[in-house]
Formats: structure tokens, sequence, C-alpha cells
């Protein structure tokens, strides 16, 4: 894990930490991978300006997974963090110790959401195209977000109104109307939370029990519950995953070893200098997503694959829709445990495309996300004020 | 996934494979054919594709020179350079 402190005379309520997929200017950015191990980027990514002109301090960086696609940070060049063989979340580290109250994250498979229902703690992946992507390192650019962990609803609220707002350097950035509608929609709870029952039947025990609670205390401040099944939702994960891989495949085409980045040392033509660099300098789990993207963008694939895939975001989007005619918010985990051990990712290696269900249907239709009291909240777009009301109850009823 | 087309994407990716790790991705891709079955189990002959999240429209910026970097900061990453430019193996014999 890595954790570089900077600035230590700020106030400690105004020191931010911000993930390793984020530019700094003034700190290394490697997204977890040996090919950008301490690359300097020449700029601040555009969430490092706007919490410095409110008076942030980024106090240091920390370490993810290689391009953030694991499940906690486990495929990191530097190592896996792990306590007694259990994975650890730099992030959720940097808060749990006292280090930050907060900290910025890249959320592009879910790891952020994972990492604050495993820790107990906060975070919320706002409405794609709200907060910019200027200065991120690009994964999965159709449905990665910039996000926010903190040991409060309120503290992550702070930094998300802080954050939220049009950029003319991202192409995909809202109006600066809509961006807007972050932080003045309606901040009122759910009325009617619907329980996706489907995402519920392969969870543990604590996960179960973590849902039940959630449930209890949503019904004892008045919201209603409705159990639910949806089978279009569930279809999110597959799509995902080959949507993902597909833009991973095609973001990761640039490290080369020539312009910037890992460069091998074993090589004697051009062809021996890419490969061996990039052979080199990805893990496994990178070289995995890139091959199966790159195989769903095949002429063979494209049109059984990839081009399904799109139409099954717009069937999973449309489910949605439907879903927030009836109820506020979508109530479902955010993981199917409360931890991982090391032995288990080790036993398979791809475990991160599986448990990425509970938080690809947030991913692949850019829908905003809480998560809170270890299970995560769904709102239509816009929603997060009524998102964090919501989390705030199942908070209260905790303490 | 036979051994032809992992050879292949091998090569289009720049990447070598070990044997071990050939085997692993073959599984995991022969899982895909279950993922395929979910997706294909619902009907989308009507659903048009959805690229984007949200409606993206294209920003077009005024065509102004700038340079808000020198060569030598543009550089200053590159594992090997000489004189302005990036060093690579002789591609022309």
């Amino acid at each position: 894990m890595n954790f570089y402190t900077a600035k230590a005379d700020t106030a400690a309520e105004r020191r931010v930490a911000v993930d390793d997929m984020i530019l700094t200017k003034t700190m290394p950015t490697a997204a977890g991978s040996r090919m950008l191990d301490g690359y300097m980027s020449l700029f601040d990514a555009e969430v490092i300006t706007r919490l410095e002109n409110a008076g942030y301090a980024i106090a240091g960086k920390t370490d993810v997974g290689e391009f953030a696609i694991d499940l906690v940070g486990e495929t990191s060049y530097h190592g896996a963090g792990t306590e007694n063989g259990t994975l650890l979340s730099a992030s959720a580290e940097a808060i749990k110790s006292g280090d930050v109250p907060a900290v910025v994250c890249f959320d592009v498979n879910g790891s952020v959401c994972r990492a604050a229902a495993q820790n107990g703690l906060v975070s919320v992946k706002p409405t794609y195209g709200t907060v910019s992507r200027y200065g991120t390192i690009p994964a999965a650019c159709s449905g990665e977000t910039v996000s926010v962990m903190a040991d409060s609803t309120a503290k992550c609220r702070e930094i998300l109104d802080v954050l939220a707002g049009h950029d003319d350097k991202d192409g995909t950035s809202l109006s600066e109307e809509q961006c807007a509608l972050v932080k003045t929609a309606a901040a009122k709870p759910a009325a009617k939370v619907a329980v996706l029952t489907n995402f519920c039947e392969a969870v543990d025990d604590a996960v179960s029990a973590k849902l039940d609670a959630a449930k209890a205390a949503l019904t004892a401040q008045g919201v209603e519950i409705c159990e639910i099944a949806d089978e279009k939702i569930a279809a999110a994960r597959a799509a995902w995953n080959i949507l993902m891989c597909s833009e991973l495949c095609n973001n990761v085409s640039r490290y080369d070893g020539v312009k910037y980045g890992y460069r091998t040392q074993n090589f004697t033509n051009i062809d021996e200098l890419y490969t061996n660099s990039r052979t080199e300098a990805f893990g496994e789990l990178l070289k995995t997503a890139i091959l199966f993207g790159s195989d769903n963008l095949s002429t063979e694939n494209y049109m059984k694959v990839y081009d399904k895939a799109l139409r099954i975001r717009r069937v999973v989007c449309e489910a949605f829709e439907e879903l927030f005619k009836a109820y506020d918010a979508v109530l479902l985990p955010a993981c199917s445990r409360l931890a991982y051990t090391e032995a288990e990712t080790k036993a398979d290696k791809y475990l991160a495309f599986e448990e990425n269900q509970y938080t690809a249907p947030a991913s692949i239709t850019g829908l905003p996300a809480v998560t809170a009291g270890s299970v995560q909240l769904i709102g239509s777009m816009f929603s997060e004020n009524m998102l964090f009301e919501t989390a705030k109850l199942l908070a209260k009823e905790g303490e | 996934m036979d051994r032809e087309t992992l050879r292949r994407l091998e090569l289009l990716n720049q990447l070598k494979l070990t044997e071990e790790q050939k085997e692993e991705i073959t599984a995991f891709f022969d899982c895909r054919e279950k993922d395929l079955a979910v997706l294909n189990a619902i009907d989308t002959s009507q659903t048009e594709r959805q690229v984007h999240v949200m409606p993206i429209m294209t920003v077009v910026r005024e065509d102004i020179a700038s340079q808000p970097f020198t060569v030598e900061e543009l550089q200053k990453g590159a594992p090997d350079t000489d004189q302005g430019y990036w060093c690579v193996p002789r591609v022309v014999e």
C-alpha cells in the first residue's frame, strides 16, 4: 500500500486523499501497474484543481489494483494489502486509520463500492457525467466515474458538492445545469424502496444480516419496502464485462514502452520491445481483460458479443426506468461477502468479474449509487441527494 | 477458444502468455459462453444499441494553436530519448 503524505499542516477535516488512477502533478501516478510505476503527470486532474480551489489539501495517494478492475486493489504492482490473509483496500484503510476523512477514487469495476461496504464506510458513485474525468487514467470510459469514499454521509456529500460541475475539458461532461442537480435536487429520503431479491440469493450470512438490518432500519423510518426480482438487471454483469474489457483493451493499447512508462531491457527489434514491455509490465488479470476485450471486438464476435452487450445496456437502463416509475430507489448488496481473502483470489483469479454482478448495474447505466451500512442504494439520474438522505436513515439506525 | 485464436490475440495485443496463463485464459473464455447464453435469453431484436449512458454532444473548440507543454516536458517520462526524438530499435533493415 502506498500513501504519500503531504501538506500535513492543513486542518484534518480539509485533508483528502486521491487514489492512484487520478493524475497529480506533484505525486506519481501508477494506476497500480508496473507499466506506469513512477510516472509523473504534467498536469493535475480536474478534480484535484477543484479540491484545491475549494481549500482542500491533497494529503496523499492511495494504491489501487491494476487499472482498478479488480476486487479491492489486490492486483496492484505494489502487492496486495492484507491483514491475516484478508484483503485490504488502501483507500478504506486511509480513512479507517484517521489519516483522511475522505478519498476521491476512480470507480471502474465497483472496487470503491465493495471497499466501502466491507469497511462500514460510505461511498457515492455519482451520475455519469456530473464529475469531470479529465486527468483520470482511462480504463472503461463509458461507465467509469470519479467517486468518493468517506467516513460519513455528510463528508461524502460535502466532497461530491466540490467535485460536481461541468468541465469543457471532458467530452462526456454534462451541462452545468444538469451537474448542479447533484447538489440542488430535493433532499428527502426515499418513500418506496425496491429490494432486488435475485441479487440477495448468493450472499453470505454476514451480508444477508446487513441487508435485513437495512430493510428494518428503513421500515422503522416509514420507508415502504417491496421485494422484487428482475432478470433483466441481473444481465448487467455479463454485458458490463464485455463492454469494460473491450474499452480497456483499446485504452491500454497506448502503453508500448516508447513514449512513457515501462520499457523492457530484453529486446532486439521493435516488436520485441512492444511485446516484452507489455508482457513484463502487465499483470495477469489485465492481460486476460485485454485478450477478452480484443476477442469481443473481432470481426467474428463484434455483432454476436459486443453489439449484444450494447443492446443489453439499453435493456438494463429501461428496466431501471420502469422501476423508478414505482420506486424511489433500489436496494441491493454491494458484494457477496464482507471480506475477501488472498487465498480466494488466488484460487479464483477472475473473482472480480463475478463479484461485479452487484456493481455492474450502476456502472453500465451511469446511475448514481450510494453505499452505506454495507448495502447499496441505486437511484435515478441526479438523485444523489435522495440517496444520501436515505443512507442517513441506515446510519441513524446503526447508532 | 482454440490455441490458434489465442495466439492471434496475443500477437494483436503484443502480449506473450505462459502455458499456465494460456490454460487459465482458455477456461475464462469458455465461461463466456454461459454469459452469452444469459444475454441471448433476452430478446434485443427490437432494441437499439446504447453506446453512451447519457446523450453526448461532440465538443467543438476554436482551432487555436498553443503549446501547453514543451518537448522536454513531454519527454520527461520517456524511457529513451535523443535530441527531442523518442528512441526505438531500427525499424527499417
